[in-house]
């Protein structure tokens, strides 16, 4: 959880304690469209894995990516 | 400036990995631009003009200038714009008069439809249709260079690795890989006769990191990314290649070591016989990096060692050894010896008369590499790889040796270099000064300036900083509209002496405002400086100032970390101090009052003047 913290505090520009399962595009305002790819990229290099597009779209919050990163699995 | 160091600072000790790296880096130097309200007229100005999504791309190239110290302001089109920004004369892409331009056209854009099913067409219309788009490539590359005085740097198209047709595809008439092959063929045609347009080898930058990785699909769908996030930095890195020679940062001198540099082993320890270089396994890899040493030296790139060894081994193996490749009269200063390698690199730097920041030092020592880093910082270190059959990729791989243009100067270096040696010996064994300067016999041809020597001049602002009166850059397309302007006078001046030719080695520009003429340029390359070839170029302007009736005659000088052997030229030659407001001197010469003659132990000659 911590590198995948790491990542989402680096590209919304957030602190990492304020990162939960909750956190969202909803109720953060600097996760648009153009850095949920960039979150994906981050992802891929750091879990050395590859999100499908079918998974790439439903990325919505942290929940989200943890579900998609269990599937692949990795461990958090 | 503070503030670029600041910026500097923020940047040097950062190693972004991944894109998201390159965006936080950015967004802190941009803050930091706010912050201290840099003007925008000192900042480098990058135009992005892309067929598609460019975002990252502004990002990586900021980070990566401003690890070079340079800070850069970017105009990035919308991406379905960039040929209404062209054509547009009044676009906000000439109002922000770029230096640089990158323009990319991606092969899917231009092809449309045409691209995915190629062979709904005929080859004939394949034919017309490639033709047709060619011509409107041509056009857009025209209008852009005839409005901006920027270089264009244009990016040739990725040639498809699969085709519908399969095998079949090479017995097709004009099949469509040909089709964009033929594409890439005429546009590189064109540019070859366009001295503003470069060529970016896009096809072969997406060969080298592989067609299939480089474009990442899922991104490509989601957001028209065409090249995947995690190439976005290498491109930026190619980039600088082409911004490197605007901002003359290029080196002019590749400094290197000689064991486990040049050769495998030690030469003191293994003799002649022992070291590893020529047709074998393990000679083969430092047989071919010398190999392309002399490319780089056959392009002018100046040549020299730095070893800690004896002298008398070093000498007898560059001179009998069957294999070795470079030799002495390759090299333009060689210190061999057991001094330490600073010491040794200033003293390379003060017998070439070049400073160290226009050096390039390879060493396979780590250590030896760390010491240079710490004790001189601007000289460009390459860290050699452990396995010496990766030093010719490494070698390959450096990009610091760029330039705009390749003149006949540039070529002859290592010959004029090596005269230099044998000038340098001729004035050590004669008596005094002013018997040297006598018995060089000096001839000094004056030519006033024409499509031959623009790229030489424009060359020498860009590269000059010694005997550098204003250190003023300028392209080849400005030197030529001085050259067409009659209110400027500008020429040349080629020495030659017994020991050689030194070919174009300083300029002028003078601006002739009536009665007062302004000099903008005045400049010798450090090669011939202390040979009163200074003197003849002034004597010159004034004789021709005097005859068309000018009253005062006006020199400039800017200080610079560089140019202190200018500084007094103007005040030691009959100049008065005008005007001085801080780093800018103002010196007159009034013609009624002083008078100025030609040194008489150099020869004139004029040439088309």
């Amino acid at each position: 959880m911590k590198k995948l913290k790491k990542i989402l505090a680096k590209v919304l520009e957030v602190k990492e304690s304020s990162i939960t399962d909750k956190t969202s595009s909803e109720n953060v305002l600097s996760w648009d469209s153009f850095n949920t790819l960039m979150i994906i990229s981050e992802i891929e290099t750091v879990f050395n894995t590859k999100l499908t597009i079918q998974e790439a779209v439903n990325v919505k919050s942290v929940k989200d990516i943890k579900d998609i990163l269990k599937n692949h699995g990795v461990v958090l | 400036m503070p503030d670029r160091d600041t910026i500097k600072n923020v940047i040097s000790e950062a190693e972004p990995k991944t894109i998201g790296d390159y965006f936080l880096l950015d967004k802190k130097i941009e803050e930091i631009k706010k912050n201290q309200e840099i003007e925008s007229e000192s900042l480098f100005k990058i135009a992005i003009l892309f067929s598609f999504t460019a975002k990252g791309i502004k990002e990586a190239i900021n980070v990566e200038c401003c690890k070079l110290g340079v800070i850069p302001e970017f105009f990035a089109g919308d991406y379905k714009q960039y040929a209404q920004d062209i054509l547009n004369k009044n676009s906000e892409l000439y109002r922000f008069k770029p230096n640089v331009v990158f323009f990319f056209i991606d092969i899917k854009s231009l092809f449309g439809e045409n691209f995915f099913s190629p062979y709904q067409i005929s080859n004939e219309e394949r034919k017309r249709f490639v033709e047709e788009k060619i011509e409107e490539v041509k056009k857009l590359l025209q209008t852009l260079s005839k409005r901006t005085s920027a270089k264009i740097v244009f990016h040739n198209f990725e040639v498809p690795c699969h085709s519908p047709l399969g095998i079949l595809e090479s017995k097709e008439k004009f099949g469509f890989i040909e089709s964009i092959e033929y594409l890439n063929s005429e546009l590189r045609k064109f540019i070859k006769l366009n001295s503003p347009i470069f060529l970016f080898d896009y096809n072969s930058f997406s060969s080298r990191i592989g067609k299939d990785k480089i474009l990442d699909h899922k991104m490509y769908y989601l957001a028209d990314m065409k090249i995947g996030m995690e190439y976005l930095a290498t491109l930026a890195k190619e980039y600088l290649s082409y911004i490197k020679p605007l901002l003359s940062l290029s080196k002019k001198c590749l400094v290197l070591d000689l064991d486990n540099t040049l050769w495998g082993g030690i030469i003191g320890e293994d003799g002649i016989e022992g070291i590893k270089l020529g047709p074998t396994s393990e000679g083969m890899p430092f047989w071919e990096f010398q190999k392309y040493i002399l490319e780089l030296f056959n392009r002018g790139v100046i040549l020299a060692i730095n070893s800690s060894n004896n002298p008398d081994d070093v000498l007898k193996a560059l001179r009998e050894h069957p294999y070795m490749i470079l030799k002495e009269n390759h090299f333009a200063s060689m210190q061999i010896n057991w001094n330490d390698k600073v010491s040794n690199i200033k003293k390379i730097a003060e017998e070439i008369g070049i400073d160290v920041s226009s050096m390039v030092f390879i060493d396979d020592s780590q250590v030896n590499r760390q010491i240079i880093k710490e004790a001189l910082p601007e000289v460009t270190v390459v860290d050699m790889p452990e396995d010496s059959s990766l030093y010719l990729k490494t070698i390959m791989e450096i990009d610091d040796f760029n330039t705009f243009s390749l003149t006949v100067e540039d070529t002859k270096r290592g010959q004029m270099y090596s005269a230099q040696r044998e000038r340098k010996k001729f004035q050590e064994t004669s008596g005094n000064i002013d018997e040297y300067l006598k018995n060089l016999n000096t001839v000094v041809t004056f030519e006033k300036v024409n499509n031959f020597t623009i790229p030489r001049i424009a060359q020498l602002t860009q590269k000059t900083n010694q005997f550098n009166m204003t250190t003023k850059r300028y392209l080849d397309t400005e030197i030529k509209n001085f050259s067409e302007n009659e209110n400027y006078f500008v020429f040349s001046v080629k020495v030659e002496d017994k020991f050689g030719d030194n070919g174009i080695t300083g300029t002028a520009v003078i601006e002739k405002q009536g009665k007062e003429w302004r000099i903008d340029i005045f400049l010798l390359s450090c090669r011939v400086i202390g040979r009163a070839i200074e003197k003849v170029m002034l004597a010159r302007i004034i004789e021709q100032a005097k005859k068309e009736g000018v009253k005062t005659l006006i020199g400039e000088f800017i200080p610079t970390a560089k140019n202190s052997p200018a500084k007094d030229f103007y005040k030691d030659n009959g100049f008065k101090l005008a005007e001085k407001k801080e780093e800018f001197q103002k010196w007159n010469f009034e013609l009624s009052v002083s008078n100025f003659n030609y040194p008489d132990f150099i020869k004139i000659k004029n040439e088309k003047a």
